[in-house]
């Protein structure tokens, strides 16, 4: 007789050996009421411990473990490190250039010039990448305006731009104003001759006055207004009346259902 | 990327179940899933795609677990064994391995036989596969697994083993 060991048995029993290895312990075991009983044992063993806990594989998966979640969640902390370094050389240079092109804006210093400022800005360093505009395309929207929503701690949801012949390319998440959340999001749309627009979205200001604003820079015009909820900066180097069409257009749509916006824009 | 993270996802509910079955304690279990995932994500660099992605998840979970169990023996925290909750047990057949037996036994055994044992029949990965993610010979996990299942019959009071004499 073929010598089969224990280890064969249990191999065996957990299914590991291939057809022919298989074929011969079948064949010990017909011959073999021992090894039979000892396979069985073995075997139901396996079950026991499946039965007890393979339903814990059907459970919902808690939010928490939700893959793609840790992924942003980790995409920010990396950032958040070594951001120091980039931060301290963008702050120089977005401070040099934003305060020289906000001198107007910035001598009163009201808090919208801050995010007039940081949205031009932002605007002006995205638009000009390619591959990395943004950090969640639009394929993924549903993920991306939840995302957004609870980084800004409200409700923000994707203007459809369509009609104004922009769609939407994707968004990121930015540092923003201390005084208004400490974060900013980024959408970017894009016309069939990819030409961009920006919106620079935070939570709203201390005050949360309502407040409306247009002011140009090198020819990027920026419409900004402020509402209890956020404020949002619409960025862009369209001519005036295509530039008012979209800012419109995304005003509508983000202050949809807030009662308390005082009065609808008129571009 | 997305596809990594596609593989990830695929992965989370077995890593539940084995991390559950380890700990005996669902927030535990799930707190060290969620480690894993956060680790394995971080350093997705590090992952060479020649392997599985489950096998290297695997391996990550068994290391931090390790870790843990590591570090509150060194801060003498206990492990409650009362505090395992009772499972309903069907009425005792003879034949029949009582579950809240078992898995009390399963409890009771070395880590490193619990670890094996859990990733060969709850997980039904291959001996080859499951000795890599622990790191050992194939030999040597299959005598883990034997002691374990010869652990687990003494101490659920199975059928004593039958007297193989006419194999080797």
């Amino acid at each position: 007789m073929t010598q089969i060991t224990r280890d064969t048995l249990m191999a065996y029993a957990d299914g590991q050996l291939d057809a022919a290895a298989r074929a011969a312990v079948d064949a010990l075991l017909a011959a073999n009421p021992d090894a039979a009983l000892e396979v069985a044992l073995l075997q139901r063993q396996g079950d026991a411990i499946r039965t007890l806990f393979w339903p814990v594989g059907a459970e919902p998966v808690p939010p928490r473990l939700r893959v793609r979640r840790i992924a942003a969640e980790t995409r920010q902390h990396r950032r958040r490190s070594w951001g120091w370094a980039v931060a301290a050389v963008l702050l120089v240079t977005i401070g040099l250039g934003a305060g020289w092109l906000a001198r107007p804006l910035l001598d009163a210093r009201p808090p919208s010039a801050t995010l007039i400022a940081d949205a031009v800005n932002a605007h002006i360093v995205y638009v000009a990448e390619n591959r990395h505009a943004v950090e969640v395309g639009s394929t993924d929207s549903e993920h991306l305006s939840s995302w957004l929503s609870n980084r800004l701690d409200t409700d923000l949801g994707m203007p459809d731009l369509s009609a104004e012949g922009f769609t939407l390319v994707g968004g990121r998440l930015l540092p923003g104003a201390p005084n208004a959340g400490g974060r900013a999001a980024q959408l970017m749309y894009e016309s069939p001759d990819k030409q961009r627009v920006t919106i620079y979205v935070t939570a709203a200001l201390p005050d949360g006055q309502p407040a409306y604003q247009f002011a140009s820079y090198d020819g990027a015009g920026a419409f900004y207004w402020a509402n209890a909820r956020i404020t949002c900066t619409v960025v862009g180097t369209l001519p005036e009346a295509q530039m008012k069409a979209v800012a419109g257009a995304v005003y509508s749509q983000l202050t949809e259902g807030d009662v308390s916006t005082g009065r609808s824009y008129r571009g | 990327m997305s596809d990594f993270l596609d593989q990830v996802e695929a992965c989370v509910p077995a890593l539940r179940r084995y991390a559950r079955a380890l700990t005996r304690n669902a927030d535990l279990a799930d707190d060290l899933v969620q480690d894993s995932l956060e680790r394995a994500i971080a350093r997705r660099g590090l992952f060479r795609p020649t392997g599985p992605v489950r096998a290297w998840l695997f391996t990550i979970l068994l290391n931090l677990y390790r870790n843990t169990l590591r570090a509150s023996r060194r801060k003498g925290e206990t492990v409650h064994l009362e505090a395992v909750p009772e499972l309903s047990t069907p009425a005792a057949q003879p034949g029949h391995i009582a579950l809240a037996e078992l898995a009390r036994a399963i409890e009771t055994l070395p880590l490193e036989q619990k670890e094996a044992l859990l990733l060969i029949t709850l997980e039904g990965l291959a001996y080859q596969e499951a000795a890599d993610i622990l790191g050992i010979p194939l030999g040597t996990l299959m005598s883990r697994l034997g002691r374990a299942r010869a652990a687990l019959r003494v101490l659920t009071g199975t059928p004593a083993e039958p007297h193989l004499r006419t194999i080797k």
